[in-house]
């Protein structure tokens, strides 16, 4: 046992935290990396073609971007659970459907603010390469750079929502001790057992890290300057 | 290499029979040959095709109709500066050498340097592009867009918010340019003393169209076209009532 989790397991009750906290911080990351990669492919590659009935994909992805997380995992756990279609990756009641369930989640969220993004800065950038006699290839690129602090932000929002979910990974996680209980997971496991103090222990836990990710978000906000000529 | 009827100077590209409609403009350009090696001027009021004909031939826009002969020219070779010119998240350095890593082509440092300090902009090459004043975007724009030396150069309106000392050292370095190794220029610009100075061959546009070509002194002075008269009366009663 290490120092911190020593001391993590000096606060609270036998709830595992320690693990709670580890779970979680993977599975955000884990999911917040592969919907960044979905999703901003998808939202650049929403701007860039036109096509039949894309506005009805624009709707659809901010409808989805609002979806009740609960929803989705109920969905998630229908798929994954043994008789689904997906019961054969045998991935409930594990880190990785909790992933799964997560980056379904998030990935509207950084794909809708994306598209947002581009749809402003994609068609100054356009006009720009085409002055400098870039190609297309280099065009995309410069488009990425230069929207970096745009998308930077938009992994950020997705992690924070990835971090605080508490619906989704309890359907498909299980709440397993040790296992799958994430932080948001064991403090409704605390309030259940009417153990109130270390629940808010926990919960203020979770907004530190919350409140670092939020200053990281208004960091790269910062960073978008408001002089932009086009 | 196709030669001008006067025999001076050959063809660089052509507009013919062009047409593009916005909204309820329309330009309409029956044939417009850009020369090579020369400083040619669009001039006409606000909202006259100006620019619009330049995005053209940039191919930022596409033609509803007609054709641009490039006459080998290529996309590569032209290049385009506007008013608010678009700076790149970066500093000012990283902005001047873009068109060059792009090119895959060496950078070479004193020539950056050079170019900078030309402008008084050697202190700056670290800062943020997007903080410096709009007079020197519009300067850092004109250096980034020649610094790769391109056959073509569309220069719209990007001299407007120099300072008269600015605008005479661009005006001294385009003309050395000239002298060293000409390249084509097209301007767009309101200022017409700054046009007659510079350009070799104006182009009036009026309403979309393209009612004159020639030299300044043709088209400025000695033109009966009542467009171009109109317009040359409002100029100067621009000049008397500031």
């Amino acid at each position: 046992m290490n120092m911190i989790e020593k001391l993590v397991s000096s606060l609270f009750s036998d709830v595992g935290v320690y693990d709670a906290i580890r779970v979680t911080l993977c599975m955000s990351v884990c999911s917040t990396l592969l919907s960044s990669v979905i999703g901003i492919a998808f939202g650049l590659m929403l701007e860039r073609f036109s096509f039949p009935g894309k506005r009805i994909v624009v709707r659809i992805n901010r409808t989805l971007m609002g979806v009740p997380p609960v929803v989705v995992g109920l969905v998630v756990y229908m798929l994954i659970m043994r008789r689904g279609p997906l019961g054969f990756l045998g991935i409930l009641f594990t880190v990785r459907g909790m992933i799964l369930a997560q980056t379904l989640i998030i990935t509207p969220i950084i794909c809708g603010m994306t598209y947002s993004y581009a749809v402003k800065a994609a068609p100054a950038v356009r006009v720009f390469a085409k002055t400098m006699g870039a190609s297309r290839l280099q065009t995309s690129i410069l488009l990425i750079r230069e929207m970096k602090y745009e998308l930077y932000f938009a992994m950020i929002s997705g992690f924070g929502r990835s971090i605080s979910e508490v619906g989704a990974v309890m359907l498909v996680g299980g709440n397993i001790k040790g296992n799958t209980r994430t932080m948001t997971t064991a403090i409704a496991l605390l309030k259940s057992q009417g153990i109130f103090h270390e629940g808010l222990t926990l919960g203020l836990l979770l907004l530190g890290m919350a409140f670092v990710i939020q200053c990281l978000a208004d960091f790269f906000r910062r960073e978008v300057r408001e002089d932009e000529n086009y | 290499m196709r030669i001008t009827e006067k025999g001076r100077h050959p063809i660089h590209m052509r507009m013919i029979n062009l047409e593009k409609r916005i909204g309820d403009f329309q330009l309409k350009i029956d044939d417009l040959t850009i020369e090579e090696g020369i400083i040619h001027g669009f001039v006409g009021a606000n909202g006259s095709g100006k620019t619009t004909a330049a995005k053209l031939i940039m191919d930022i826009i596409r033609p509803d109709a007609g054709r641009i002969d490039y006459g080998g020219l290529k996309l590569t070779d032209i290049t385009m500066t506007s008013q608010r010119p678009y700076l790149l998240h970066d500093t000012v350095y990283a902005n001047l050498v873009y068109p060059l890593k792009i090119r895959g082509r060496k950078i070479q440092e004193e020539q950056i340097r050079e170019l900078l300090a030309m402008f008084h902009l050697e202190d700056k090459a670290k800062q943020y592009a997007r903080s410096l004043s709009s007079g020197e975007q519009q300067k850092l724009s004109m250096l980034r867009a020649m610094i790769f030396e391109p056959k073509l150069l569309i220069i719209d309106e990007t001299l407007s918010n120099l300072d008269p000392g600015s605008v005479d050292q661009f005006e001294k370095m385009i003309l050395d340019i000239q002298k060293r190794k000409p390249v084509t220029w097209v301007m767009i610009s309101h200022r017409l003393s700054h046009q007659y100075r510079l350009c070799d061959r104006l182009h009036f546009f009026s309403q979309g169209r393209v009612v004159a070509s020639g030299t300044g002194k043709e088209i400025l002075f000695e033109s009966s076209k009542p467009e171009i008269r109109r317009f040359m009366a409002k100029e100067m009663i621009k000049k008397e009532i500031p």
